[in-house]
């Protein structure tokens, strides 16, 4: 009994000091900053090796979406992948949108004036030309390659006027000073002129531009905390009004599980991204967690492209018949299934379907696309089914019920609109064409070998994709390829650029999503850029294709305006094109699961409220700040 | 010279050699990574935004010539000698050109802190449970924490770590889940920063005490058992030599000699990191340095860890080497 007694003291004993540990310390927020002033978001670049590492400009050196490109630094242009505060495209230091001459070979920038560092100094053209020239002189930095091949020289007529002198014609060039997630930010000249060398230059403590400046930092790279600036009305921002957090917190939380744990206990208000089973966790055990969509399927699409991509310089995947017929093979509402739990937008073009993009091409080009025909030799058909997104809603809806939205506009807006119907004869006829023969259930290459193919997908480092990967090869493999999933894990970017792969889940196409025109990928896709077979392709053309047609669309694009409505009408060409060639086989939105609580704050943007995209780590995640009011 | 000088310079030789061979390998090994820092760092710049290809080429150059891989591979083998005896492991490829020492001395400590402190206590229960559960054979506490140690002995260790965690973390939220110290306090020797550490330790800590305890109990509650059998215990006993003399002086200290290496190998592979115990609660450590290390292709920052790791093995096993003849009268140092 004696014994019992102490055992129970011990135990109540221990409960108060445990207890007791709750009132010293909450678990994972900052210290000594009042909680209602302070905005937590999720670092995806997780534990930063180099934390006390600002010099943005030197390549891959440290942190980048820890804050800093997002509260402190700032450039010439925005484009919101939405549709921003004051619409997509934001002059944000500049004034005006670029003036090019007529020959594209002269861009004139005229600056905003009473723009100021965060040391007092003031903004102006100086910082501009000394960005560039900075760079230029000092090969290994981060724009220096860029900056070289493009700029012949910079004059500054005065302290808000840039010319930028160019080495030749580019329409274009002011993308690289417009932030779509990053883009080339400017530098301070006062505090750069004075550093020997700039690439071994930490610029800690960095200067800002913009309306935070660093309060304090982890030396083990796991948080960052921004105060916002006493002058933020000297800031492009301040356009927009007072930032309403007092202080921002850009920290690494951890794996996914412990981000739905640290925001179901209000330590972490905005997640970067989760499993989509987290996303549901979180729809379902959270009051206060809201994300992108206000039901299924929650997440952001990104202007990003994910799908198939075949190395078009492989044997047999050179010829569009084969690429064609694995699209054929492919029931996408079972890729959606299993890669996003069915939380995906799809689309059967090769735009993203999020944005701007589903007006100017996935609605209009849908007449189009309903009748766009395949001829095997054998049959005609159209292989476009409109239902598709419907379809995959109506398979959710038994299961995630109110969840489910029932309005065809709304699907047609989450899920997408319709895909590439599963014809397992036509594909084979496809096949047959090219020479392939079916042996006992099996497909034979035309040497009379089994068609092995492989798909390489990221592994645990991308979970969503290796699993829509898995869920293709399956497919493949039942209608006879003998397809294998090929693990890259960490080697996925240099077997990429070498060209060592069949086909890889992953993307090529990467579009503004706040503006229609398609040069941000395309342009990079002529085909004077494809690389021979083993040797390392630039980016994003990975599928190593060419076509004259495609050559033709890219280079009247080079000759026209960004906004030129023509760019339009060439990006429909361009979309035609991909149809009838397929070298990449579209699946879906990249989809980002980014979940946002209410308790501390509210006006984060939505599908609702478009103003901005969410995703912490771009650079256009800013305008959050100055939506953002407390929530008492 | 001496039995015993001669004993200390042949394992000197031997600890060298053990350390030549074993950093040799892991350069080999590292080097014959397929992937490429270059396009690691290509990559990250190109996510920025719109570059064209003739740029990216422009780019690829600059930067094999800045990470010093232009040379050839006997060029690149010479430095790296060269810079390793000089204790200088050059700089991390991908956090350029910060040096990888200071990358691995500003993750030691916690790595450290966290592994001594948790294989000691795990080792020192561990071992004084099991003897005592070999020992008193029939008593009836020891036995059922016995059937504890094996029931948590096989569980995997992830397991463990994430049940502390949603147990601590979320159903009874008392200790922090991530992080070496609370956010916005300024490291140093105070008290809040000192008790945030010991705060935030304690759940990797649990987990790692809990997972090694079983290992340490059951292997000395087995050496106890044979050792309870030898005849110089039978005859102390018969001698009515008093049990606590016997269990201390008789059974452990005899019992103690092989866990005393398995504790300098324990100690030695620390440098290696805990990759899940950081993963899983956020701490800072070596262990994520290695992984980031090995995905980024920084061959310079895994051989960095690499080689602190082999030197940290060798150099346990070595110094347990020195000390065996001291505390084991029976290793002849011949």
């Amino acid at each position: 009994m004696k014994c019992a007694h102490a055992w129970l003291m011990a135990a109540m004993g221990l409960a108060i000091g445990l207890g007791s540990l709750r009132d010293v310390e909450a678990q994972g927020i900052p210290q000594n900053i009042p909680r209602q002033e302070l905005l937590i978001l999720e670092n995806p670049e997780g534990t930063i090796k180099n934390a006390g590492w600002f010099n943005i400009w030197a390549i891959n050196a440290g942190s980048q979406s820890n804050g800093l490109q997002q509260a402190a630094l700032d450039t010439l242009w925005y484009i919101d992948p939405e549709k921003g505060l004051e619409g997509a495209w934001d002059n944000s230091l500049a004034a005006e949108k670029p003036d090019y001459n007529a020959d594209f070979t002269q861009m004139r920038v005229k600056l905003r004036r009473g723009l100021f560092w965060s040391d007092g100094v003031e903004f102006s053209s100086a910082d501009v030309k000394a960005t560039v020239d900075i760079q230029i002189q000092h090969p290994g930095m981060r724009f220096s390659a860029v900056l070289a091949n493009n700029v012949a020289s910079v004059e500054v007529p005065d302290a808000d006027t840039v010319i930028f002198k160019l080495k030749r014609p580019n329409s274009r060039f002011h993308a690289n000073f417009t932030v779509r997630w990053g883009a080339i930010w400017i530098l301070p000249k006062h505090v750069f002129e004075k550093v020997e060398d700039p690439l071994k230059f930490d610029f800690n403590r960095p200067v800002s531009l913009s309306a935070y400046t660093l309060h304090s930092y982890d030396a083990d790279g796991k948080w960052y905390i921004w105060q916002r600036r006493d002058d933020w009305q000297r800031t492009s921002l301040g356009r927009y009004g007072k930032p309403g957090p007092t202080y921002l917190a850009y920290v690494d939380p951890g794996p996914p599980d412990k981000r739905v744990i640290a925001q179901l206990n209000h330590e972490l208000d905005v997640i970067h991204d989760i499993a989509p089973e987290g996303m549901f966790t979180l729809a379902r055990q959270s009051k206060t967690t809201t994300a992108w969509f206000r039901g299924f399927p929650y997440a952001h699409p990104d202007p990003t492209l994910a799908g198939v991509i075949f190395n078009t310089q492989h044997e047999y995947l050179s010829n569009k018949d084969v690429r064609w017929a694995l699209a054929l093979m492919i029931d996408v509402k079972v890729v959606a299934m299993a890669a996003y739990r069915g939380a995906a937008t799809i689309s059967a073009i090769a735009v993203p379907p999020t944005g701007v993009h589903p007006e100017a091409y996935h609605k209009p080009m849908e007449g189009w696309v309903k009748e766009f025909e395949i001829d095997t030799g054998k049959s005609r058909f159209k292989p476009y089914d409109p239902t598709t997104g419907k379809q995959i809603a109506d398979m959710l809806r038994p299961s995630m019920a109110d969840a489910i939205p029932s309005e065809p506009a709304v699907i047609a807006n989450s899920f997408g609109l319709g895909w590439w119907r599963t014809n397992l004869p036509a594909a084979g006829e496809l096949l047959e064409r090219a020479g392939f023969k079916k042996v006992d259930g099996q497909w034979m290459t035309p040497d009379g070998k089994p068609f092995v193919l492989k798909l390489m997908v990221e592994g645990d480092l991308r979970p969503v994709m290796t699993r829509a990967g898995s869920m293709i090869v399956q497919q493949w493999k039942q209608a006879g390829i003998d397809a294998r999933l090929d693990v890259a894990q960490g080697t996925l970017i240099t077997r990429r650029a070498a060209g060592d792969f069949d086909a890889f889940i992953g993307w090529s196409v990467e579009t503004w999503g706040g503006h229609n025109d398609l040069s941000y990928f395309m342009d990079s896709w002529h085909s004077t850029f494809v690389a021979e077979p083993g040797k390392p392709q630039p980016l994003r053309n990975w599928q190593r294709w060419k076509h004259p047609d495609l050559d033709q669309i890219i280079e009247e694009t080079r000759k026209i305006g960004f906004d030129d409505p023509r760019a339009v009408e060439l990006g429909r060409e361009y979309v035609k094109l991909m149809v009838r060639e397929m070298p990449i086989i579209p699946v879906m939105a990249y989809n980002v699961f980014t979940a946002m609580d209410h308790t501390y704050w509210t006006g984060f943007p939505s599908s609702d409220n478009p103003y901005a995209n969410p995703v912490p780590n771009w650079g256009n995640s800013r305008y959050m700040y100055v939506r953002l009011k407390p929530a008492n | 010279m001496t039995d015993y000088l001669r004993y200390l310079l042949k394992r000197l030789g031997q600890f060298a050699l053990v350390v030549f061979i074993g950093v040799n390998l892991a350069y080999v090994i590292t080097h014959a990574t397929p992937i490429d820092p270059v396009e690691q760092s290509i990559a990250a710049v190109t996510s920025f935004g719109n570059t064209s290809p003739d740029a990216i080429a422009d780019m690829r150059r600059s930067l094999q010539e800045l990470y010093g891989l232009k040379g050839g591979q006997v060029e690149q083998y010479a430095a790296f000698w060269s810079r390793i005896v000089r204790g200088d492991f050059g700089p991390s490829l991908s956090a350029f050109p910060t040096p990888v020492s200071s990358l691995i001395l500003r993750a030691l400590p916690w790595t450290v802190g966290l592994l001594v402190t948790s294989t000691l206590i795990a080792w020192v229960i561990g071992n004084l449970l099991g003897g005592l559960a070999g020992y008193y054979r029939h008593n009836r506490g020891l036995k059922a924490l016995g059937v504890i140690a094996m029931g948590l002995h096989p569980v995997p260790y992830y397991i463990i770590a994430l049940v502390l965690l949603i147990v601590f973390g979320f159903v009874w939220p008392l200790l922090p889940i991530s992080g070496g110290a609370a956010m916005n306090l300024q490291p140093g020797w105070s008290w809040a920063f000192v008790s945030s550490v010991i705060r935030h330790s304690t759940l990797p800590a649990l987990s790692l005490i809990l997972i090694g305890l079983g290992g340490w109990f059951l292997g000395t509650r087995a050496l106890v058992s044979n050792v309870i059998t030898e005849d110089y215990v039978s005859y102390a006993e018969i001698a009515g030599v008093d049990d606590g003399r016997i269990l201390i002086s008789y059974v452990m200290r005899n019992a103690l000699a092989p866990q005393l290496t398995g504790l300098a190998m324990s100690l030695g592979g620390i440098f290696n990191g805990a990759v899940i115990t950081e993963k899983v609660f956020g701490y800072p450590g070596m262990g994520t340095l290695l992984v980031d290390a090995v995905y980024a292709g920084d061959y310079g920052l895994v051989l960095g860890v690499t080689t602190v790791s082999i030197v940290g093995v060798s150099l346990a096993v070595f110094i347990i080497d020195l000390l065996y003849p001291l505390i084991d009268p029976r290793v002849q140092v011949r």
